[in-house]
């Protein structure tokens, strides 16, 4: 007997304790519990350790920097945040656009051609001059390999030209004022020296870094690059590692990292010589709401797929919900309070509309539901027949979108409004889209983003305007800030297209999520300098990494 | 085991076992009744009660949505129940049929069920579920589909043996000479002679079914994250663990243990009772 009962205890065991080995696919990289566990107990043990005040830098940034390759002319770090490499334009902290290998840029007046005069006496890392014969061969690289780069977009262009040593001309096929952002986004590689294969883990480039090595899923060490253009950064090596949040977590607590990103289930969390520090992010977190009733439509290819929903596609629904949750307590609740609510996208950006209006009027919300004709029966309002009652979908192992759903499912419940919050991978996610909604998370800054949203072509193509948003006005005003041939028009019309949307609550916008990272108390990460974060899941702080000093 | 009865002293062994076989019965039973009855609003999110560690108004602490984590850990227990129940019923249909088929006909049948064995037994079985699951979808449908179709193999070869064994006994062979046919010798003489066997495998493939849909769930394949399923929860535990949350993944994972252990138990009891040579110690 006791023959079958051990190895049958042994494993249960197995599952009940060491599961954390197994578990590395299943959290989003939650592996080694165990371990984690007891460098924690050393860190409280030691008390920390001591902290460094000079020298190298390490940091956890999160994984995704070890996502995809290194290379500029394959879509890296094209998120506004580069550090090997330099684009013709960057954003500055206030969204703008301005030079960086570029000095001047003009657009003619058909809004077809770009002309950007480049600076001089710029030098690669590996010495050579850049010159605009860089510039073209990056842009030519790029369109002759779209199918490489799925973050830079060139198939508009027409052509790109030197006219000189230090003038680019790019010719469009169709007006495309967002091409600024192109030129922010895709980063020059020497013509001379660049190599597809090399550049993945090497790659070489203007920019304040060279890598000195790069170990998949492992590390990425950077060493200064003393002849930067725009000057020599002051701390002489920086290691990005990987490992899992848990792990970080606790290193962070012994004091082995410099800098530490951290999702909102930390931020009340301390590390001995570590302060808890909030940025400003672009980054917002919204749920769509399909705007047409259920059926089935064909996708562009071809795959039958279900669309729409009966409850999201009444206007009532939508408005009570948008105005009638109270979204700092949603944030208090999912976030520990870290983010700032959001009614549409954030004021640091450009282009984003800046009228705002207060959320929590409960009465008003109940009063649109009521006159809509969705009665209070019991806990849940119904309309001839049709509970008000819907699924939304945090997609992927991301906990934050999670919670932040169950926070505002309960936060419905006031309204009497039924929301069943479910987890789906992105695949199962992208089969449900259309019909269901979903948590979003959307942040950068290029104003194509109301481009993807709200125009009504863009239904069916993809993770687009995937509530089927179709309004002729707001059509028009996307046409428009797309044809126009300088920004300011642009971003009159980009707003115009907002503007007009909000009047549909076609998404409901909850919350400007904040980044926290641990930072060591010695290390000053220049917060003047730092861009708003784009998405970029932690990636981000180091987009002004050459002003970062020991005090 | 076999030692512990023989040392009581006081009571009879039989009596021992009974009431061991009782007690494990009326936690399993106790646990699965009052999980399927437990509503959603035990278990609710509430965002004023985070993280709570165990007090006597939460006996196993509170989650980082607020939820009572006793509650759910009975409701996960009794939802793996269930799905215990649906896969052991239908494995078990799948061993008899199979294990008599190969037993009674023999020849080119036996090789196939034979080979059909092997072959799911060859394959590392979390694996095949992790297969199956994942190939239905997931969710309940996927998990109940993957464990139910996966836990047959070594009672058929349980079966097959006893069937085997039977049949080459002096009263079948009896039976066939007095004209009774195949089905008769089957109905009156075969099946009674393995439901023993049939109830003993059916309990101890129970624990199995149970410790495999939790795993698979545990590695993100099985059951939703918005159903509290034990593999759910002791998934979500781990990211609280670095952070001192030690009821999140403690209590949980000893109702598990102490299931499938009680599981084990009920079947080893019934082995001991039921076996001539020690059934009437």
């Amino acid at each position: 007997m006791l023959k079958k009962v051990l190895p049958m205890t042994l494993s249960a065991l197995a599952v009940v304790g060491a599961i954390g080995l197994a578990g590395c696919g299943s959290s989003g990289g939650n592996t080694g519990g165990e371990t984690t566990g007891e460098a924690t107990t050393q860190a409280q043990s030691s008390g920390g350790g001591s902290l460094k005040s000079s020298g190298d830098v390490t940091a956890f940034l999160g994984t995704s920097i070890f996502d995809n390759s290194l290379d500029p002319v394959k879509g890296s770090m094209s998120y506004g945040y580069p550090f090997v490499c330099n684009a013709l334009l960057k954003v500055n902290p206030n969204s703008e656009y301005v030079g960086d290998l570029a000095d001047t840029w003009t657009i003619s007046d058909d809004a077809l051609t770009y002309t950007f005069t480049l600076k001089k006496g710029i030098k690669f890392s590996d010495g050579s001059d850049f010159t605009a014969e860089d510039v073209t061969f990056t842009y030519n690289e790029v369109k002759n390999n779209q199918a490489n780069n799925e973050n830079v977009d060139l198939t508009n262009l027409e052509s790109a030209t030197a006219k000189d040593d230090y003038t680019v001309e790019f010719k469009l096929k169709e007006p495309y004022s967002p091409f600024v952002d192109v030129a922010s986004r895709l980063q020059i590689v020497p013509s001379d020296a660049y190599n597809s294969s090399a550049f993945d883990t090497k790659p070489i480039g203007t920019g304040a870094w060279k890598v000195l090595e790069y170990t998949p899923n492992q590390q990425i060490i950077l060493e200064a690059n003393k002849d930067h253009f725009d000057g020599a950064p002051s701390i002489d090596k920086v290691t990005i590692v990987y490992m899992d949040q848990d792990a970080a977590v606790a290193a962070a607590q012994s004091g082995q990292l410099d800098i530490v990103m951290v999702g909102s289930t930390h931020a009340n969390k301390t590390a001995p010589g570590m302060t808890l520090d909030r940025f400003e992010t672009m980054d917002v977190r919204q749920i769509s709401f399909p705007m047409i009733e259920e059926g089935t439509m064909k996708d562009k290819d071809g795959i039958e797929r279900k669309v729409g929903n009966n409850v999201t596609s009444d206007h009532a629904v939508r408005e009570a919900l948008s105005i009638g949750i109270n979204r700092q307590q949603i944030i208090q609740n999912a976030f520990n309070g870290v983010g700032k609510p959001a009614v549409h996208f954030t004021n640091n950006l450009q282009w984003a509309t800046t009228k705002t209006w207060s959320d929590n009027r409960l009465d008003e919300a109940k009063k649109i539901l009521d006159d809509a004709g969705w009665k209070l029966e019991g806990d849940v309002r119904k309309k001839d027949g049709l509970a008000c009652e819907f699924d939304v979908i945090a997609p992927g192992n991301d906990e934050d979108r999670y919670n932040l759903a169950v926070a505002f499912s309960e936060n419905a419940k006031d309204l009497g409004i039924k929301i069943n919050v479910k987890n789906a991978s992105w695949d199962d996610a992208e089969g449900l889209m259309y019909s269901t909604p979903l948590v979003w998370g959307w942040g950068q800054y290029s104003p194509t983003v109301i481009e993807n949203l709200f125009y009504s072509k863009n239904f069916l193509t993809g993770y687009s305007n995937v509530i089927a948003y179709n309004n002729p006005k707001v059509d028009e005003a996307i046409t428009k800030a797309i044809d126009a041939n300088n920004e300011p028009d642009a971003i009159k019309e980009w707003r115009e297209a907002q503007d007009i949307a909000e009047e549909d609550y076609p998404y409901l916008y909850l919350v400007n999520i904040e980044h926290c990272y641990f930072i060591n108390d010695n290390l000053n990460v220049s917060k003047s300098t730092q861009i708003p974060h784009p998405h970029g899941h932690g990636g981000p702080i180091i987009c002004n990494m050459k002003d970062w000093k020991w005090k | 085991m076999h030692k512990i009865y023989k040392k009581t002293g006081l009571m009879n062994q039989r009596v021992v076992l009974l009431i061991t076989m009782i007690i494990a019965l009326i936690y399993l039973l106790g646990i699965f009744i009052w999980g399927c009855c437990l509503g959603e609003d035990s278990y609710a999110v509430n965002f004023d009660t985070k993280f709570l560690p165990p007090s006597g108004e939460h006996w196993f602490g509170t989650d980082n949505l607020g939820r009572d984590m006793f509650f759910r850990s009975v409701k996960g227990l009794s939802i793996s129940m269930v799905i215990g129940l649906i896969a052991v019923a239908i494995s078990s249909v799948i061993a008899i049929v199979m294990g008599i088929l190969s037993a009674v006909f023999g020849g080119w049948v036996d090789r196939v069920v034979n080979f059909a064995v092997d072959l799911c037994m060859g394959l590392p079985h979390l694996v095949l579920l992790i297969l199956i699951s994942f190939m239905m979808g997931k969710g309940v449908l996927g998990i109940t589909v993957a464990v139910a179709v996966t836990h047959w193999p070594s009672m058929t070869r349980m079966i097959r043996q006893e069937v085997l064994q039977v049949r080459s006994s002096q009263y079948v062979l009896a039976a066939y000479k007095m004209g009774k046919t195949r089905w008769q010798v089957a109905v009156k003489h075969i099946i009674p002679h393995i439901l023993p066997v049939y109830f003993i495998g059916v309990t101890l493939l129970f624990p199995h079914a149970i410790m495999h849909e939790s795993s698979v769930t545990f590695l993100g394949f099985g059951l939703p994250k918005e159903l509290p399923a034990i593999g759910v929860i002791l998934a979500e535990a781990m990211t609280h663990i670095v952070t001192g949350k030690w009821w999140l993944a403690v209590f949980p994972g000893l109702m598990l243990l102490i299931a499938v252990i009680f599981f084990d138990l009920i079947g080893e009891g019934l082995k001991h009772l039921l076996n001539p040579n020690t059934g009437n110690e």
